[in-house]
């Protein structure tokens, strides 16, 4: 589950219209989602606020060591309209699963950002400011996004820890996207790493609109109902002499494609020889799969991973059922809001980890459980659970919940067997 | 004294060695780049053993030894570690940084573990260790310095230079950290399981056989001390040196008649009687602990103690200075303050620093120290201060010997570079006890302690090659004045420079040589025909007569002595009794 200021920044770049698939970084988001998921660690809490469309804060309290916790502060010059009581937030926007890619921009269509400034009409240059500090560890995380132009966004990263060389370190990254293709480029202060990245997208091209329907392919990867992408990235750091590249295709269907929604991968880094595909199918509205396959030509080592979501949505309720019935079935249904998801991977050196994300009240709640079933003495290796509580009245929820349902969280505790 | 190293036993046993390596070197946290657990895959020890040389041995016991070595190893003995090094030097940065502000390739970072074997060989060392032994404790073994001089590495990667100059460079670096701090770890854990288990049995059991075959498998580059071989030839371990052999069983139970002695001393040292018996088979343990804190304070009040080269030279300096300072380097400071006599002879820095140049000269090597300032502060009177007395022997030997003509110096000089592995301090000429002039406040200093009897000579007589302040300056003991280049075997001598055994007891064999050639004359009461009169020469003979006994029974008791080991002690012609050790 995303947390609360991931969320915002969700909302932000949904709000000024930045679309984050569009990088090469994203290649394998759907993939990741469904099979690289974290696993809670221990117990923590999560109190959160949107105390005003511009301004939202989160605490965090955890239990690794013998307590940990963070408290973070986010500003926005974008008034952002997101929901602001966990209860009406949509389950689905928090709890990322199967990716449906969003459809490329035009970066005309960005116009619609525009203001009227002192009588010139400019461009939002929206800018947030997020910062977060991690109490026992002392440490400071700072970002700064700023939209410079319809096309570019600038970001900046930075860690400030006393056990890190330098203190710290800032990552900057500029990117910039244009329908068709985006590129980024990055700089790491932290032994002065460069970086590019890049991605193409081929086919449907935003800057000349098409209706992708009965269109006829122009060439043979113009398949209008998917999507084929393909990217490279590359870095290089001349403190440490180092470097990488790696180079990725994907294709992923797009809504209007009939048939399963389903999106491929295959990630190459020919400097390590390391191969990695994936594909990742949603066989229905509430159920995925994915499965991951990395090989390695130069030690021939091979990993196989298999993962699963399963989301259950809420049952229509009595009252309304009559209405139901006179649905007819090729209508096409809103989904019902989302209850909870189960998500569950399973490697091939018998690793197992299981997610349940659920609403629990006013609570958003994560259960994690890892598994090791090669180790036969010890099985389980971590038990987690992270609550979340979502702003402002909520706070009284979250005090009353935590309460009501305190002795829900001591009952997990005796279930936290290597929290570590 | 030597060692005879019995390498064998060694290589036979490297399984422990090989565990306790590999455990200790996954111990410490790895570097991200190593990706596995090291495993020590082979341990070879070579053919050749170490080279030993005894600087100093401290503290002597049944139980407990402790000694500073300088070694030298040239071998053959090769390592071979094994484990998985990361390929990807970007996944090793990445990892151990907060992923907030990383750029999170999406693939640039994948990892590629590589299979890597690395052989060390060619492994030169060379330093000085201090090893400790004790029954309760165990072995501990402390470089003093850096020992690793050079060292080969080879692995996998030796076609690629970059990266194996980069190895080099970083197991050089882990072998210095190992050996400064982990190996006397290891070797102390190693002892402890050895030791602990196996010496109730060893005691009660036959011992020599149990000990040979239970020799504890030492790291191979701290090793060398362990294997010591006694006169008799038998490999004795380090530490029980004297528990476990032929003649462990004299030591093992105290004699009736050292007791007797010592009751004696105790009695003399109230009554302020001369009477200073002879004690063998005794092991006098010298002021080990104190000594130690005072390595160059203990320049004037110690003399003798830590003839390492630094030390030398810190003691030459500190000579100069020394009747102002002694009475602040002394470490026994009450001892320096109850002998008037090493204040009142200004004119000692000057001899110290003639006769240590000269020596030093002469040497040519670094002498070794094995003279225990057994002079210890004797005001007491208990007997436990036998070897502190005798350790303060040195220093009321050295004013006394201002007046020792300057010729007896060079002889002196000579006679220790006759000696063998039992030298004495590079101060030692100085510390000819010269009875010219300083007699009766030496005798009467030196009847508050009972004099250990040593093979020192008292006066500066002209053929004495070790001029050693021993413990016998009131023995006459002429015979060691008489034939410094006897090469006479003394198997004793071996265990004597551990245990301060008499002189008398050192050589026997030229006791009646000696019997015979004492004569009041060669005393150097009356060769200096100094106010030492009747009452000397009456006690003189008194001690040449016991002496006399004490070696007839020697000799009976000890028919079997070896005489290979003996070759220090032999070069040194018997003259003189091995000089206890200095502590």
């Amino acid at each position: 589950m995303l947390e609360f200021m991931d969320y915002v920044l969700t909302a932000f770049h949904a709000q000024s219209r930045w679309n984050r698939d569009n990088s090469y970084a994203s290649l394998t988001a759907t993939a990741a989602n469904l099979l690289d998921f974290p696993v809670p660690n221990g117990i923590r809490l999560h109190v959160s606020a949107l105390s005003s469309a511009n301004f939202a804060s989160s605490y965090t309290l955890g239990s690794r060591g013998v307590v940990d916790g963070s408290l973070s502060y986010l500003y926005t010059s974008l008034g952002l309209s997101i929901p602001s009581r966990s209860s009406a937030l949509h389950l689905g926007n928090l709890v990322q699963g199967y990716r449906h890619l969003a459809a490329l921009q035009q970066p005309e269509n960005l116009r619609l950002n525009e203001i009227l400034r002192n009588g010139k009409k400019e461009e939002r240059r929206d800018a947030l400011l997020y910062g977060r500090l991690y109490l026992p560890t002392s440490s400071l995380e700072a970002l700064y996004l700023r939209r410079i132009s319809a096309t570019r966004l600038l970001r900046l990263a930075c860690v400030s820890d006393g056990t890190l060389p330098n203190g710290g370190s800032i990552l900057a990254v500029l990117q910039n996207d244009f329908g068709k293709y985006s590129t980024e480029y990055l700089y790491s202060t932290d032994s002065s790493l460069i970086g590019a990245r890049g991605l193409y997208n081929f086919g449907y091209d935003p800057r000349s609109p098409d209706k992708p329907s009965g269109r006829t392919p122009a060439h043979p990867w113009d398949h209008q109902g998917g999507r084929l992408s393909a990217g490279a990235e590359a870095y290089f750091s001349p403190m440490n002499k180092s470097g990488g590249i790696s180079t990725g295709l994907r294709f992923t269907t797009l809504p209007i494609h009939t048939g399963f929604p389903y999106t491929m991968t295959l990630t190459i880094n020919p400097l390590m020889g390391n191969l990695s595909s994936s594909y990742a199918v949603k066989a229905g509205p509430n159920l995925a799969f994915c499965s991951r396959f990395d090989f390695n030509v130069y030690s021939y080592e091979s990993d196989v991973m298999i993962g699963m979501e399963l989301w259950q949505r809420q049952q229509p309720s009595t009252e309304v059922s009559w209405a139901n019935a006179l649905l007819r079935s090729d209508w096409k249904r809103a989904e019902a809001d989302p209850n909870g998801v189960l998500k569950a991977r399973v490697d091939n050196h018998g690793k197992v980890g299981l997610l349940w994300e659920c609403r629990v009240k006013e609570l958003l709640v994560s259960l994690g459980a890892g598994f090791d079933l090669k180790k036969r003495e010890r099985m389980l290796g971590n038990v987690g659970v992270e609550p979340a509580s979502d702003p402002p009245d909520a706070i009284i929820f979250g005090a009353y919940s935590l309460q009501g349902s305190r002795k829900q969280i001591v009952a997990e505790c005796g279930y936290n067997l290597a929290s570590k | 004294m030597a060692f005879n190293f019995n390498w064998s036993p060694l290589i036979a046993d490297t399984d422990r060695v090989r565990e306790m390596l590999t455990s200790s070197l996954n111990k410490s946290p790895k570097p991200p780049i190593i990706v596995d657990d090291i495993i020590v895959n082979e341990l070879n020890l070579g053919s050749t053993p170490p080279e030993l040389e005894i600087l100093e041995v401290g503290d002597l016991a049944e139980d407990k030894f402790r000694g500073i070595f300088k070694m030298s190893y040239t071998g053959d003995a090769y390592l071979t570690l094994k484990t998985r090094v990361q390929a990807n030097p970007l996944n090793t940065y990445l990892s151990t940084k907060p992923s907030f502000a990383s750029p999170q390739p999406l693939a640039a970072s994948s990892g590629l573990t590589i299979p890597l074997q690395i052989t060390l060989s060619d492994i030169r060392l060379s330093g000085f260790v201090i090893l400790v032994f004790s029954k309760q404790k165990g072995i501990t073994l402390v470089f003093r310095n850096d020992p690793l001089e050079s060292l080969k590495v080879s692995s996998t990667f030796d076609s690629i230079p970059f990266v194996r100059d980069y190895l080099q460079k970083t197991i050089e670096s882990q072998l210095r950290v190992l050996f400064m701090e982990d190996l006397p770890a290891i070797i102390h854990r190693l002892s402890l399981r050895m030791f602990s288990p196996e010496h109730q049995s060893a005691e009660t059991h036959d011992p020599s056989k149990a000990n040979t075959d239970e020799r504890a498998p030492i790291d191979p580059f701290a090793s060398s001390a362990e294997q010591p071989t006694d006169s008799f030839g038998q490999p004795l371990e380090g530490g029980t040196l004297f528990s476990h052999d032929a003649p462990s069983e004299t030591y093992a139970s105290f004699s009736q008649k050292n007791l007797l002695r010592l009751a004696a001393l105790t009695e003399s040292q109230r009554t302020l009687s001369l009477f200073t018996p002879g004690m063998r088979d005794t092991v006098y343990r010298a002021w080990a602990s104190s000594a130690d804190k005072n390595d160059m304070s203990n320049g004037i009040s110690t003399p003798l103690h830590r003839p390492t080269l630094s030390r030398i030279q810190s003691t030459l300096g500190s000579h100069s200075a020394f009747s102002s300072s002694a009475p602040s380097q002394a470490s026994e400071t009450p001892s320096v303050h109850s002998r008037p006599s090493l204040a009142s002879f200004p004119s000692a820095p000057t001899v110290y620093s003639l006769g240590s140049t000269a020596s030093r000269s002469r040497a040519g090597r670094k002498r070794k120290n094995r003279v225990v300032n057994l002079r210890k502060e004797k005001v007491e009177g208990d007997v436990s201060d036998m070897a502190s007395v005798s350790s303060g022997y040195p220093e009321s030997a050295n004013p006394s010997a201002t007046g020792s003509a300057e010729a007896s110096f060079h002889e002196d000089a000579a006679a220790a570079t006759r000696e063998g592995e039992i030298n004495t301090p590079p101060r030692s000429p100085k510390k000819k006890v010269g009875f010219q002039q300083s007699d009766t406040t030496r005798l009467g200093a030196d009847s508050r302690r009972p004099v250990t009897p040593r093979n020192s000579t008292l006066a500066p007589p002209p053929d004495d090659d070790d001029q050693t302040p021993r413990a016998s300056m009131y023995l006459p003991i002429p015979d060691e004045q008489k034939t410094p280049q006897k090469p006479e075997p003394r198997p004793s001598r071996q265990r004597l420079s551990r245990n301060q055994a008499l002189p008398d007891r050192v050589k026997p064999p030229e006791l009646p040589r000696s019997a015979s050639d004492i004569s009041l004359s060669n005393l150097p009461f009356s060769a200096d025909g100094s106010s030492g009169g009747i009452l000397e020469q009456a006690w003189m003979m008194k001690m040449a007569n016991e002496i006399a006994r004490k070696v007839a029974e020697e000799k009976v008791r000890r028919p079997a002595w070896r005489s290979d080991d003996e070759e220090g002690i032999g070069r040194r012609g018997g003259a003189e009794a091995p000089p206890a050790y200095v502590s």
